[in-house]
């Protein structure tokens, strides 16, 4: 309830934002506008941003490039030319290499500062720079989801793109579902003995609002690629149902020993159904109530008639 | 460089009530009677003048005058930082350790480091990191040889350099060796080395620390850029640069106590104890010279240090100023 007491108040800020978003229908512009500010921002050729079209929807995610080829820090840095805004979008770029390269250390030291100062070593610099991040464990792991985010919504564009080109059938909604939070839960896969101790620190106050964001956007992308395009209460239902069963699978997945988590995968079949017999039995609780209501209408009205009828005589 | 008057007429720059001398047209502070005196007018037009407390002295003077107040103070040293902050530096420092939160293996440049406060922090912190990680591989251990665990007991290991995990440098031999008596005293022998060296030109080689701090000496400094440009120099790609030194107190209240707190009777403890008033009363007057907190930030920043912030202690009294090379 109070899941979806918060849910209901992130999708008011984000149908603000969505609708400022889709309001431009070309993608292809958006993604060149975006690139334009980018390359703008940062002249140096080797750190050729952006990506392909999907992952530009998300303001959020623009700053994520892709590996870059140059593991040593670019000499942009230490150049003291360029304007103030290309020194802050270096730190910034500098900041997601780093925290990319701290994954890669994280099963063996958890998510802290040590998985950070070991990432940071493999990129040529000191330890010591782990010390740029002020919230280290807590900007780590929403590194590590937003990076898994996009790959989803990257992944789920190409799907739509091969449906809209006529090349695969339309999944329908409950198989759509299954697939894509199946997709997202599978990335936890490497990380899956450790993600308990991250859950906990994204419970931390600080770390509550940007993970609540993350989550909301991860769930109005499905729901958009599931093709959801309503614009009444049916929007948050849905928004809070896919909440609670991406939760709640998460949960199950992290106690799951069974091999390649099928119980998780079973339990998550389990709730789509719910779900949608739940949404079904909504419409039919509907309709059957409006048809109860005419019934006892007209009922009441043979009576009056029957009534009357008896008085007029 | 602008030329000198215009270097005095900078450097007369003080933060409360001024008043205009007569004589040269400088503001200088409207003092107490009984500090009056110590504000000095001299200005030399060959040679480039800096300040000294609120004297102004030739640069090459500042440089030997700071070596004799220290010289003076070394053996006092320490007593003395305790008598005039009430035992709050060692808060002060500590909050520096946690700010910096080593990881072992990192090699730490202790400039000013004089008596070693810091140093002998550093190490404390890295052995206890250490003995963590040595905990926490054990336990994860399920099922480890006697040989394996009794080697992660062993204490102080990881060294870089030969056993080297942090430097002090200091340009007054006498306060290196205090500091020196206090390591053998307290049992830090290895892991540390004792070099004389001047902040403005460090004998050191680039790119070679992880960790650069200077704590309560970068105001003592007569070329403040060219010590941050050294710092810069002698810290690996990444490394990290930390200052910890008095700044100005913004709350009004707080700033009053802590004016009176200092001039009146921060030298007559100096005197009481250590037998030196013009020591002390150089030290608080060195103080007030000091850029603030957003001025030294701009300046870290012209040195090529990225990332700088400041946190502020005990209301602005002390500000512990970071910032990478990266």
């Amino acid at each position: 309830m109070a899941a979806l007491l918060r849910a209901l108040k992130v999708g008011q800020v984000l149908r603000a934002l969505r609708a400022a978003q889709r309001s431009q229908c070309d993608e292809v512009k958006r993604t060149f506008q975006t690139a334009a500010v980018l390359r703008r921002v940062t002249d140096d050729p080797k750190q050729e941003q952006v990506p392909p079209s999907s992952s530009s929807f998300h303001q959020h995610y623009q700053s994520t490039p892709p590996d870059s080829e140059s593991s040593r820090p670019n000499t942009s840095y230490a150049d003291q030319g360029g304007e103030q805004a290309e020194d802050y979008e270096t730190e910034e770029q500098l900041q997601i290499r780093i925290l990319t390269a701290a994954l890669e250390f994280v099963p063996k030291h958890g998510w802290s500062v040590e998985a950070i100062a070991e990432g940071a070593q493999t990129l040529g610099l000191s330890p010591s720079a782990a010390g740029i991040f002020s919230n280290g464990t807590g900007d780590l792991i929403l590194h590590f989801i937003a990076q898994c985010n996009s790959n989803l919504s990257e992944k789920l564009a190409e799907q739509h793109k091969l449906v809209q080109l006529g090349q695969t059938e339309p999944k329908k909604t409950d198989e759509f579902l299954r697939d894509a939070v199946e997709a997202r839960l599978r990335m936890l896969i490497p990380y899956i003995e450790i993600w308990p101790q991250a859950m906990s620190i994204l419970l931390l106050p600080h770390n509550i609002p940007e993970s609540l964001k993350h989550l909301s956007i991860l769930v109005d992308d499905i729901w958009y690629y599931a093709g959801d395009r309503s614009s009444d209460l049916n929007w948050y239902t849905r928004r809070a149902a896919l909440t609670g069963i991406y939760n709640t699978t998460e949960l199950v997945m992290l106690q799951d020993s069974s091999p390649d988590f099928e119980e998780t995968w079973k339990f998550l079949e389990n709730r789509v159904k719910d779900v949608m017999n739940m949404a079904n039995t909504a419409k039919q609780v509907q309709s059957t109530g409006e048809a109860v209501a005419q019934g006892i209408m007209g009922a009441a009205i043979t009576l009056k008639n029957l009534t009357e009828v008896n008085q007029r005589r | 460089m602008a030329s000198s008057g215009g270097v005095a007429r900078t450097l007369c720059r003080l933060y409360y009530r001024f008043s205009v001398c007569r004589q040269c047209q400088r503001q200088v502070p409207n003092l107490s009677k009984t500090n009056r005196f110590a504000v000095s007018t001299r200005l030399y037009s060959e040679q480039r003048s800096t300040h000294f407390g609120f004297e102004t002295v030739s640069e090459d003077e500042k440089t030997e005058k700071v070596y004799k107040v220290f010289e003076n103070v070394a053996q006092k040293y320490d007593v003395m930082n305790d008598a005039m902050s009430l035992g709050i530096h060692r808060l002060w420092k500590d909050a520096l350790m946690h700010l910096m939160s080593p990881t072992p293996g990192t090699l730490l440049l202790d400039v000013a480091g004089g008596t070693g406060d810091i140093s002998f922090r550093f190490l404390d912190y890295i052995r206890f990191r250490q003995d963590r990680e040595a905990r926490r591989d054990t336990l994860s251990r399920q099922s480890a040889s006697w040989q394996e665990i009794t080697e992660a007991y062993q204490p102080g290991q990881s060294d870089t350099q030969g056993g080297v995990q942090a430097v002090v440098c200091d340009i007054n031999k006498e306060m290196l060796k205090v500091g020196r008596q206090r390591a053998a005293d307290r049992g830090y022998g290895t892991g540390l080395s004792w070099v004389v060296g001047n902040a403005e030109e460090l004998p050191f080689d680039n790119d070679k620390f992880d960790f650069y701090t200077i704590a309560f000496g970068i105001r003592n400094v007569t070329h403040i850029d060219q010590a941050l440009q050294e710092a810069h120099r002698v810290l690996k790609p990444g490394g990290r640069f930390l200052c910890l030194e008095f700044s100005r107190v913004s709350n009004p209240l707080l700033s009053r106590v802590y004016d009176a707190y200092s001039f009146q009777l921060i030298p007559v403890l100096g005197e009481v104890i250590a037998g030196d008033w013009k020591s002390y009363q150089y030290l608080v007057e060195s103080i007030r010279r000091f850029p603030d907190q957003e001025e030294f930030k701009a300046m870290i920043e012209d040195a090529g240090f990225f990332k700088v912030q400041f946190h502020n202690l005990t209301g602005g009294v002390v500000a512990i100023h970071s910032g990478f090379k990266l």
